[in-house]
C-alpha cells in the first residue's frame, strides 16, 4: 500500500564500484555461507548507522562517508530482526565477536529510545545532522521528524508501528535468550518494562511523545483492533513477563485473554481471504509473535490454540512460490513450532539460491531549499537483513547445512 | 354559545397543531445531504487523549457533501491540479488552504470538527458511521478503490458516504482541546487544522468519528489529506 510516489523517477540498474567502505560482493555461485558471510560486511560496512540497521541507503546526494540518506522507517525494525540473527548466530557459533555485534544492536535499541527523550518511546530511526536532510521532505511523512532534544545534534523520526513492536520485542527476547551476560540481560529486561510497560499503561496502545495514538500503534481491547495485533500484544507480553518477571504483564495477558479473548483472536489471526485484504508483511509479524508465544507457553490449551494459528498460517503459505526472501523463514518456522515436515526439495533449492541485494543506480528528485528539485543520479543498496536471518534462524534449528 | 366556544377551542387547537408540526426538510442541494440541527454524542473517553470527554455538542442544521471532493472536482477550480491518470473519482489530495480555497469558490465552506463529527456518527455516539464494527469491506481497503467505491457503500446516518477511510478530511477548526480536557499538548494552539476520518493507509483506530488528526494547514505531508465541503441553510 505504500506509495511514495514523489521519490525516484527513473531505477537502471548497473554493477558498479564506488568508494564504500565495503564494496565487495559474492558471486552468484559462491555457497550459501560464502554469500551470507560477504553480505553481513556489507551491511555491517554500509547499512549500520551507529547501529542503526538501515534498510536502503542512497549514497552521494548526501555527499556522506556513513549512510544517512535513504527509506529509513524501517530501520527500527532491521535492527530487531538483526539482532535476532547475531542471537541465533552466537547460539550457533559461539565467537564473542558474534556476540559483540549483538550487543552492538542492542545498544543501539537504546539509543532510539535515548533520542526520544521519552522512556519507552522508540524512534523510527535518526540521524547525526543538525538541519533536516532532502530525503525527509521525500520518504514517509515529513511531520514525523524531530529536532531531538536530549541528543543535541540528532533528528529522528516518530510514529511507531505495531510491526516494530513486534521486531523490537522479537529481537530482544532472542538476544535475552542467546546472547547477553548477565548485564546485559538486565539491560535488555529493562528496555522492555519501559517499552511494553508505556505501551501497557495507555491501554495497549502505542502512544506518541504527543499523546497521540500511532497510526499504526493499535492494540486497545477497549477499540476495534485487528485479530493480528490481539496476537501480537499477547507475544510482547509474554517476553515482558519472561525478561522482568514482573506479574503485571502475566495479569495482563491473563486479562487479554479471559476478559477480552485475545486468544481466540490470534486463531483467527490470518485472513485467508479475499487475496485484496491480505498484506505480505503481516505473516513476518505473525511468524515473530509465534518465536515468542510458542516457546514460552507453558499452558497446553493455549499452545493448542497458537499451533492453530499457525496451521492456518501453514495452509495459507502452501502455494508460497518464494518470491520474497521472508517466506524462505516460514516453512522453517512452521517445521519448528508445528512440527509439520514442509522443508521439501523446492524449499531447499531456494534456500540456497538465497540473495542478498544488488547495487542499482537511480536517478532521484532532491528537493533544494529554494524549492526547486534538481535530478541526481545515485547508487542505492536494498538490504540482506532477511537472508541473515534466515540464515542464521535455519542454522540455530539445524535446517541448513553448514556446508551449503 | 358552547358550540361557539368548542369551535374557538377546535380552532385554537388546530393553529397550535398546524404551528407545532414538524418543518419539512429542506433539499439539498445536489450532492449534498441534509444535517439537522440539535444535539448529539461528541468524542470519546477511550479514544486518544484528546478526544476526551465524551461531551454532548450541538450544532445548527447544515447541508454537507455526500462524498469527498474528487480530482475532477477540483481540476476544475485549479486547471493546474494534476493527478494521477484514470484517477478522476479519487480523492483530492490537497492542503488545507487549497480547500479552503476551493469551498469558497464552488459557495460553500469546510465544516467545522462538530459539524463533521455530527454527520459523521448522527446522535447516538456510534464508533463508525455505520455502527460500532468494522469490516474491511465497508471502507476503501486501499488506494485502487476510488470514491463511493467500497464494497459495502455503508452511508452515515444522514447519508454521508466514505467518512471512515479513503482520505483524511479536512475540517476548519484549529486543534484545540475540548472544554474539560486537562491533558496538556504542545500541539494545542492556533498552529495545526484538525483533520478527521482516517485514511485507508491507516489502522481502524484512526477510522473512527471521534479520531482527530492535526497537520500544518499548507502542506499535506505526504498524507492523503482530502475535504468535503458543508453549506449554510437560508
Amino acid at each position: 500500500m505504500k506509495q511514495w510516489a514523489a521519490i525516484a523517477v527513473l531505477c537502471v540498474f548497473a554493477d558498479l564500484a564506488t568508494a564504500q567502505k565495503v564494496n565487495e560482493f559474492p558471486k552468484r555461485d559462491d555457497p550459501l555461507h560464502v554469500r551470507v558471510a560477504m553480505f553481513e560486511e556489507l551491511m555491517q560496512g554500509n547499512h549500520w548507522n551507529e547501529d542503526v540497521v538501515m534498510p536502503d541507503i542512497i549514497f552521494p546526494p548526501a555527499g556522506e562517508d556513513r549512510p544517512l540518506v535513504g527509506n529509513q522507517e524501517d530501520a527500527t525494525g532491521h535492527t530487531g530482526v538483526t539482532l535476532a540473527a547475531y542471537a541465533y548466530k552466537y547460539a550457533v557459533t559461539q565467537d564473542l565477536q558474534d556476540r559483540t555485534l549483538a550487543d552492538r544492536l542492542m545498544e543501539a535499541v537504546l539509543t532510539l529510545e535515548r533520542v526520544t527523550g521519552v522512556p519507552g518511546v522508540m524512534a523510527r530511526t535518526f540521524n547525526r545532522v543538525d538541519e533536516p536532510l532532502w530525503h525527509e521532505q521525500v520518504y514517509f511523512f515529513p511531520s514525523e521528524w524531530h529536532q531531538s532534544t536530549t541528543m543535541p545534534g540528532y533528528r529522528w523520526q516518530g510514529d511507531l508501528s505495531s510491526d516494530k513492536f513486534v521486531d523490537l520485542t522479537y529481537g530482544v527476547s532472542k538476544y535475552w535468550e542467546l546472547a547477553a551476560d548477565g548485564k546485559h540481560k538486565q539491560v535488555a529486561a529493562d528496555f522492555i518494562d519501559r517499552f511494553v510497560g508505556r505501551c501497557v499503561d495507555h491501554n495497549f496502545r502505542l502512544v506518541d511523545f504527543d499523546g497521540k495514538t500511532t497510526l499504526w500503534g493499535n492494540f486497545c481491547p477497549d477499540l476495534p483492533h485487528e485479530n493480528l495485533n490481539a496476537m501480537e500484544m499477547l507475544a510482547g507480553l509474554k517476553t515482558a513477563y519472561r525478561l522482568t518477571g514482573k506479574d503485571r504483564y502475566r495479569e495482563a495477558y491473563e486479562r487479554l485473554i479471559k476478559k477480552y479473548h485475545y486468544d481466540e483472536e490470534a486463531i483467527m489471526a490470518r485472513r485467508l481471504w479475499p487475496e485484496m485484504w491480505t498484506v505480505p508483511w503481516d505473516d513476518e509479524l505473525a511468524s515473530k509473535s509465534f518465536c515468542q508465544l510458542m516457546p514460552y507457553e507453558t499452558d497446553p490449551a493455549l499452545r493448542n490454540k497458537y499451533t492453530m494459528s499457525l496451521h492456518r498460517y501453514g495452509f495459507a503459505w502452501k502455494s508460497n512460490e518464494y518470491q520474497r526472501s521472508e517466506q524462505l523463514w516460514y516453512p522453517m518456522l512452521y517445521q519448528a513450532f508445528a512440527g509439520v515436515d514442509v522443508l521439501d526439495a523446492k524449499w531447499q533449492e531456494a534456500m540456497r539460491a538465497q540473495w542478498g541485494f544488488d547495487r542499482v543506480k537511480r536517478t532521484f528528485n532532491v528537493p533544494q531549499k529554494d524549492g526547486t528539485v534538481k535530478q541526481m543520479e545515485s547508487e542505492e543498496e536494498g538490504n540482506a537483513t532477511d537472508l541473515i536471518h534466515n540464515y542464521w534462524f535455519g542454522r540455530y534449528y539445524g535446517f541448513i547445512d553448514p556446508q551449503w | 354559545m358552547i358550540l361557539q366556544v368548542c369551535f374557538s377551542l377546535y380552532a385554537a387547537l388546530a393553529a397550535d397543531a398546524g404551528a407545532a408540526a414538524p418543518p419539512q426538510d429542506p433539499t439539498p442541494p445536489q450532492g449534498m445531504v441534509f444535517v439537522p440541527a440539535g444535539e448529539f454524542i461528541m468524542g470519546s473517553n477511550v479514544g486518544d487523549a484528546d478526544e476526551s470527554p465524551q461531551h454532548v455538542a450541538s450544532t445548527g442544521a447544515f447541508f454537507m457533501d455526500a462524498f469527498e471532493v474528487s480530482n475532477a472536482d477540483f481540476k476544475t477550480f485549479d486547471p493546474n491540479f494534476s493527478y494521477p491518470e484514470a484517477q478522476d473519482n479519487f480523492p483530492a489530495i490537497v492542503t488545507w488552504d487549497q480547500a479552503k480555497a476551493y469551498a469558497k469558490h464552488v459557495g460553500k465552506r469546510l465544516p467545522t470538527e462538530t459539524e463533521w463529527e455530527k454527520a459523521s456518527r448522527g446522535v447516538d455516539g456510534r464508533i463508525f458511521p455505520w455502527g460500532d464494527t468494522y469490516d474491511p469491506s465497508y471502507v476503501q481497503y486501499d488506494e485502487s478503490q476510488g470514491i463511493g467505491e467500497t464494497i459495502a457503500k455503508p452511508q452515515s446516518p444522514y447519508g454521508c458516504f466514505d467518512m471512515a477511510g479513503g482520505a483524511m478530511e479536512w475540517t476548519s477548526s484549529w486543534y484545540q482541546p475540548y472544554a474539560g480536557n486537562t491533558v496538556a499538548c504542545d500541539s494545542y494552539g492556533e498552529k495545526f487544522r484538525v483533520l478527521r476520518g482516517g485514511t485507508t493507509f491507516n489502522d481502524q483506530f484512526h477510522m473512527r468519528c471521534s479520531h482527530r488528526f492535526y497537520l500544518p494547514p499548507n502542506t499535506t505531508s505526504n498524507y492523503r489529506t482530502g475535504f468535503r465541503c458543508v453549506k449554510d441553510i437560508g
